[in-house]
């Protein structure tokens, strides 16, 4: 018998195999040889179970969005990073692809965009981050007294470093957002719904509009508000606690995912709609009423579709960006 | 034979990976003479490979920590020599131990941000090679093109990236330099037989 392997080089092999996975399906050979290892050591098989997890869990990477700069996170820049060299300006920044709409912006405010299906976490010069959806628009600015972000359309995701002489502020739709302590809230601002604030961490205020008792209106931790669309102190909104799992869920974008709990197929649909351009198309009015729960990658409604289309067992077609289900079928 | 399907790999990453400091923290106070807590950790992990189903599991985390404690415990009694000092650390499992630590529940909230962090640690070409792979989606294949690498190559690079963050988040995101691990100085004295890992 070979001696005995550390647990050192057990979790390299383990890593090892990872990586032959991800690179192409294994050969026959390769998957005997693979086992033939996991037979070898008792170890060996809760080592890959453990690199397979952590290989997924760095899945949602992909989240982070293509403007993912290792340096804004600590890394020693090895080369000049991408922020450095739009400082140096000319044929450099040039060079560098997308550069130029940011380029121009090295005055406050400054403004992040994310194409529709892309999700973006844009990190602040204080260490605040803020995590831009799909088809989401923010301005920037800091100075020496506040810290302001316009929202100007779509949803992001405030994390919040707390700074007793800078306030953080949101603004949307002419309302004003202070986070009064460090913390996280989610704010969405889309054509044809109301305006809409979730604050997950942390307490937020709401500075243009008082409450009832005349005080300001304040959302603590785990509540929800959704603003009527007139700025009169008439139509007062009050905010809602909502459970953990709410939370989890309405976050669920930010590692590119889309939960349902029992909404309707049609508002299923429509979801997938601000991810893509491919349209999901539900022919059976009964169909579309029918309730869907379940966590989907909101890049894919080709595979929603399919998904949908399994369940309830009607056909499903593609044709010119649209996925139509229930469509009629030979069957 | 291990089973190692989509299902009990997501639930080890939401169930039991998180846990992993904690466990290995309590580990390392057991104090037994002659236990590597890399190893019980594997075996223990290797027992939940080797279950047919993990959806009868109701309390992963407690259930993680007891399949510790009987690998430790039998560990101690295959070395035969136990000291006094292993024979008190090893008296029953404390359930205080059980309880979800404050932080756990803030979990979710920061993993983007930790996985960001965690990446931007790893060694350069390592680093730049699982950004493409992972953040930028790209598949090794034309990962090898784009930075002139052998297939092979970028297929180390992603390997040794799934290592640096198998290290990374069983420390609880403290991974020391590139490749080795973190040895707390309170832990290097205990184990630190068992850290050289000697062949035996």
């Amino acid at each position: 018998m070979a001696e005995r392997e550390t647990s050192r080089s057990i979790d390299a092999a383990a890593a090892a195999w990872v990586a032959r996975e991800d690179r192409a399906p294994l050969t026959s050979d390769e998957e005997a040889a693979l086992n033939a290892w996991l037979r070898a050591d008792l170890r060996n098989a809760g080592a890959l179970l453990r690199a397979r997890a952590v290989a997924l869990r760095s899945e949602s990477a992909r989240a982070l969005g293509v403007g993912y700069d290792p340096v804004d996170f600590g890394a020693v820049a090895s080369r000049p990073s991408r922020r450095r060299m739009l400082a140096w300006g000319g044929g450099l920044a040039a060079s560098v692809a997308g550069a130029a709409t940011i380029g121009v912006v090295l005055q406050a405010p400054k403004a992040h965009a994310t194409d529709r299906g892309e999700v973006r976490l844009v990190p602040l010069e204080d260490g605040s981050t803020v995590m831009l959806n799909t088809a989401t628009r923010v301005t920037v600015k800091y100075d020496g007294d506040h810290r302001e972000v316009r929202l100007v359309e779509g949803e992001a995701d405030f994390n919040v470093v707390a700074d007793r002489r800078r306030p953080f502020v949101v603004e949307a739709d002419g309302r004003r957002f202070v986070a009064t302590t460090g913390g996280g809230f989610r704010v969405r601002k889309l054509k044809g719904a109301l305006l809409d604030i979730l604050v997950h961490q942390g307490r937020v205020e709401l500075a243009s509009q008082a409450a009832r008792n005349g005080g300001p209106v304040i959302l603590e931790t785990n509540t929800r508000l959704v603003l009527s669309d007139a700025l009169s102190a008439g139509s007062l909104s009050v905010p809602q606690a909502v459970e953990p799992s709410v939370v989890t869920r309405d976050l669920a974008w930010r590692d590119g995912k889309i939960a349902f709990q029992g909404e309707t197929l049609a508002q299923a649909a429509a979801a997938f709609g601000r991810y893509s351009d491919i349209r999901i198309v539900i022919q059976d009015p009964a169909l579309a009423r029918e309730p869907v729960t379940g966590l989907f990658a909101a890049n894919d409604p080709v595979g929603f579709g399919r998904a949908v289309a399994g369940v309830f067992g009607v056909a499903v077609e593609e044709r010119d960006g649209t996925v139509i289900v229930g469509a009629p079928s030979a069957a | 034979m291990f089973s190692f399907d989509d299902e009990k790999t997501r639930w080890f990453m939401v169930s039991v990976l998180p846990h992993e400091p904690a466990l290995r923290a309590w580990l390392s106070r057991k104090r037994a003479a002659g236990i590597d807590v890399d190893d019980v950790i594997q075996e223990t992990y290797a027992v939940l490979a080797a279950r047919e189903t993990i959806r009868d599991i109701r309390h992963p985390r407690a259930y993680v920590f007891q399949i510790a404690h009987s690998i430790v415990v039998r560990h101690v009694r295959r070395a035969r020599v136990v000291s006094i000092q292993a024979a008190e650390d090893l008296e029953g499992f404390d359930p205080a131990d059980d309880a979800a630590s404050p932080e756990q529940t803030a979990v979710d909230r920061d993993e983007l941000r930790r996985l960001a962090k965690a990446i931007a640690a790893m060694p350069g070409q390592t680093r730049q090679a699982f950004i493409l792979r992972r953040v930028h989606g790209l598949p090794q294949r034309e990962i090898a093109v784009r930075m002139k690498l052998s297939e092979s190559t970028v297929e180390k690079h992603i390997g040794r990236g799934v290592r640096f963050l198998i290290d990374w988040f069983g420390h609880g995101g403290k991974a020391g330099s590139q490749t080795s691990r973190v040895v707390e100085p309170e832990k290097s004295a205990l184990d630190g037989r068992a850290r050289n890992q000697s062949k035996h």
